[in-house]
């Protein structure tokens, strides 16, 4: 049953449908666009290590989602790449914490490259000597994401605010634990997560909403497995580690400061709480911000300092960071800044003029169809739709941001993460 | 075909427009091309970071993030790139588009005073530039200058085209020299901001659905277009069609994990402007330009030598760029390997398939930029940098018809320049 969308106050129309396999497929045309951009995805990132699938717990060698990824792209009869490359689309994919992506723009040929994406993303083929070739890439990727600076910033900050959750673990593994993964390992990863079931298809640009059900229906398997359970460990209120440190060579300290927030509880909008976070981390220092203009003015911050609010499987957090010469006096004023925001709350002017440019960045989105997609197969999993933000926004009032600084405030909700020279 | 007008609006200010209905936000940008290095590098970089502090009416960054959030979350960044041998600094915008917003009417006339007044109505203090904003991003310059190399797959490229082009007015830092940056002083950086002024080529662009005429008569309205008499920068960039002498090889040891390799070479003057870019293209791409080219699938897929390793044209000055990151103990062989990559394309060792996939991921990505207003504007800055005016449409009908011939001929006529190989030293 295909649905028709409106949103009118957006300008924009949007198609969607579950097929029978149930797999949800979203269609947001772009009127005068030349590209089309099409997204497969999982709901089954980094984090989903440890589940339990058709009677059996797995704890899986850190790095599977990822490693995963990397070999999707191998078929029997070649490597899909190439078959893009026929085509004239680009392809690429990735892995985050909650969701592995594959996805391709093209400019024509928009059905021919829909079938390479649907078949290849659902058909593994896994062997010892595939694998085995592919952790010489992956152990190179991971010797470069330990050379970047801001990546292990954030995985610092994660083994701060949690002490079990997988989120502390970097996505691509290291190279000690990509070494235990093999082909049997990838095919239960495969089995367990590439249910159709657990599975979204965003496509935006312009093409033909029948068409794309229509393939979906006949290249996405019939069988559908249910969803085993996960296991992220036991959650705790409290941060992990208030200070984590590495060394680099860096000229001087990164840093991140987390506040730990609690997770979406059930019957609560994702989408609604993703908004409010990031309206809460900009009203807190945001680069419009009253205490981002004095911590600026005092060189204890730059133009690369940002903020942003994560949510992930029973976790939720807002982080703030940029590179500094004392991370410790921008960590006290920003903690000093939630427990007043908590105390006194937000005056009127300030949280107005917030909403509106944060309501004004997520309708700039709805531009960029990478981060359009994106968003919309995230909003998926939860049952949402990304343009859902404009009717959100209305719901939104200064208590309920308050209320996310009271949290905030609590003791032993806040780690930072620092990354000092060497 | 999209409606690209280019209209002169007063001695040395030009105004690029893009019309179109398909987005939902404006881009716009006000840009001033001055000469790239010499000894006004550090103070051109620091120029539009003061300027970003405040304006005269709108004095701080407080009042400034106030006026930006009314603008429905506009976005105004300070740009400091280069075009070829020449140095863009300046703003750019992107804003909502008025339609879309309840009482955002007059949004684009707002963003488009506000970017005029941050270049020519800066906050002064007795006829210059705040003492203490020069001080605070002098400081912050100079860290920024020291930052380069935080990032090693950033920081290689650059170092490869210092060492390449060391003679070259292309191998002048960008953001100046540590040493020029300290001697910075509100009384010299007022002077640099009005000589900037006076002499700088303005390059103006909007992407978005206001008519061209009405986007002229905003920008008419500022003193961006006022009278200039003082002689004005004319942009160009020297092109090297062949190396100097023979190549040379520099290996730098950094405390970081992963070597980083990067080959610099001269594409026989194949540029923007001259010698055959549509064949370049081609050849580029199916050298490294892709998930199908000979780079990923031999030095990657083949080899498992790298994550990466990608072949860039740096087209305004003609030069080819392999960069690549790899384990320490494999220098020679990534490097021979590379280099034997582009002997085959030299040899016409390139299938009707490679061509025909290198022709199609060309068009995809000139006919996708159409998409990105962002991609354009930096497109379009980059055509005025060079004189030159030609489409993306344009660039896809002149690869239609590059056949193997022409693709091996500037195969054949690329030298390599410069070697260079970050060693990572760390555990």
């Amino acid at each position: 049953m295909s649905t028709t969308k409106t949103y009118s106050a957006l300008g924009e129309r949007m198609q969607t449908c579950t097929l029978e396999n149930g797999l949800r497929i979203c269609y947001l045309p772009k009127e005068g666009f030349s590209k089309t951009f099409a997204i497969l995805a999982t709901n089954f990132g980094s984090v989903d290590a440890s589940f339990t699938f058709e009677g059996q717990r797995y704890d899986t060698p850190a790095g599977v989602a990822h490693f995963l990824e990397h070999k999707m792209f191998e078929d029997k009869d070649g490597n899909a790449l190439q078959k893009f490359a026929r085509t004239g689309a680009s392809p690429n994919a990735f892995t985050s914490h909650t969701m592995t992506a594959y996805h391709f723009s093209c400019t024509d040929r928009f059905a021919e490259n829909l079938e390479i994406l649907l078949k290849f993303v659902f058909t593994p083929y896994f062997t010892e000597e595939n694998v085995a070739k592919e952790r010489g890439i992956i152990g190179q990727e991971i010797g470069m994401m330990d050379d970047t600076p801001g990546w292990q910033a954030m995985v610092g900050l994660y083994e701060g605010l949690y002490r079990e959750h997988p989120v502390r673990v970097s996505i691509a593994g290291s190279v000690e634990s990509i070494a235990r993964i093999t082909p049997d390992l990838l095919y239960t990863c495969h089995r367990a997560f590439y249910s159709p079931k657990n599975m979204a298809l965003v496509v935006c640009g312009t093409a033909d909403f029948d068409e794309i059900c229509r393939m979906a229906a006949a290249f996405s398997p019939q069988d559908a497995p249910e969803i085993g359970e996960r296991h992220y460990g036991a959650r705790r209120e409290a941060v992990n580690e208030l200070l984590v440190e590495r060394h680099m060579q860096v000229s001087q300290p990164q840093f991140l400061i987390g506040f730990k927030d609690e997770p979406v509880q059930p019957g609560e909008s994702r989408l609604r709480r993703s908004l409010l976070g990031q309206l809460a981390a900009r009203i807190l220092c945001g680069d419009t911000a009253p205490l981002y203009a004095a911590l600026y003015e005092k060189r204890l911050i730059g133009r690369d300092f940002d903020v942003d609010y994560a949510l992930i499987p029973q976790g939720a957090c807002a982080m703030l960071g940029g590179e500094s010469r004392d991370p410790a006096a921008v960590r006290e004023a920003v903690e000093r800044e939630a427990a007043r925001l908590a105390r006194e709350g937000v005056e009127p002017q300030l949280f107005g003029r917030m909403k509106k440019a944060l309501y004004g960045l997520h309708l700039r989105v709805l531009d960029v169809p990478e981060a359009y997609a994106r968003q919309e197969a995230t909003a998926l999993f939860a049952g949402e739709h990304y343009p859902d933000f404009a009717a959100l926004f209305d719901t939104i009032g200064p208590a309920d941001v308050q209320a996310m600084f009271a949290r905030w405030a609590r003791r032993d909700r806040s780690a930072m993460s620092v990354i000092l020279p060497k | 075909m999209q409606q690209v007008t280019r209209k002169k609006l007063g001695e040395g200010v030009s105004l690029t427009c893009i019309t179109t209905p398909k987005f939902k936000r404006a881009v716009l940008r006000v840009m001033l091309l001055l000469p790239l290095g010499g000894p006004d590098g550090a103070l051109r970089a620091c120029l539009p970071q003061v300027l970003r502090r405040g304006t005269a009416a709108l004095p701080d960054l407080r009042a400034l993030g106030e006026a930006l959030d009314e603008l429905y979350g506009a976005r105004i960044e300070a740009v400091v790139r280069k075009e070829g041998e020449n140095l863009c600094i300046g703003f750019l915008s992107d804003c909502i588009d008025e339609a879309y917003a309840p009482g955002a009417d007059g949004l684009t006339a707002g963003v488009i005073r506000l970017l005029a007044d941050l270049l020519c109505n800066p906050c002064l203090q007795d006829g210059m530039l705040r003492a203490d904003y020069t001080a605070g991003e002098r400081d912050s310059l100079i860290d920024r200058i020291a930052a380069q190399k935080n990032d090693p797959r950033a920081w290689a490229p650059k170092r490869l085209m210092q060492l390449m082009c060391a003679d070259e007015a292309y191998g002048q830092p960008t953001l100046g020299t540590a040493e020029q940056a300290r001697s910075i002083t509100e009384t010299k950086l007022t002077a640099a901001w009005r000589r900037a002024l006076d002499e700088a080529q303005i390059e103006l662009f909007y992407c978005g659905t206001m008519a061209p005429d009405a986007v002229e008569n905003l920008f008419a309205a500022t003193p961006l277009t006022r009278p200039r008499t003082a002689a004005l920068y004319q942009p160009h960039t020297q092109i090297l069609a062949q190396p100097a002498g023979a190549p040379r090889e520099t290996v730098e040891t950094e405390q970081v994990t992963q070597g980083k390799l990067s080959l610099g070479f001269r594409t026989g003057g194949s540029c923007l402007t001259g010698g055959d870019p549509a064949a370049y293209w081609m050849f580029q791409t199916l050298f490294g330009g892709s998930t199908s080219s000979k780079l990923f699938l031999h030095v990657r897929e083949e080899q498992s030598l790298c994550y990466y390793a990608s072949a860039q044209f740096i087209a305004p000055k003609g030069i080819l760029m392999v960069n690549s990151g790899i384990e320490n103990k494999d220098f020679e062989t990534a490097r021979d390997e590379i280099l034997r990559q582009l002997d085959a394309c030299r040899a016409g060792d390139i299938t009707d398939a490679e061509i025909e996939s290198a022709r199609k991921t060309l068009t995809t990505n000139w006919r996708a930029m159409l998409d990105d207003p962002l991609t354009l504007e930096r497109y379009w800055l980059g055509q005025a940098a060079a004189g030159t005016l030609v489409s993306p449409e344009e660039r896809i009908a002149q690869v239609a018809d590059v056949t193997r011939a022409r693709i091996v001929a500037v195969a054949q006529a690329t030298a390599l320049d410069t070697v260079y190989f970050m060693k990572g030293a760390a555990e």
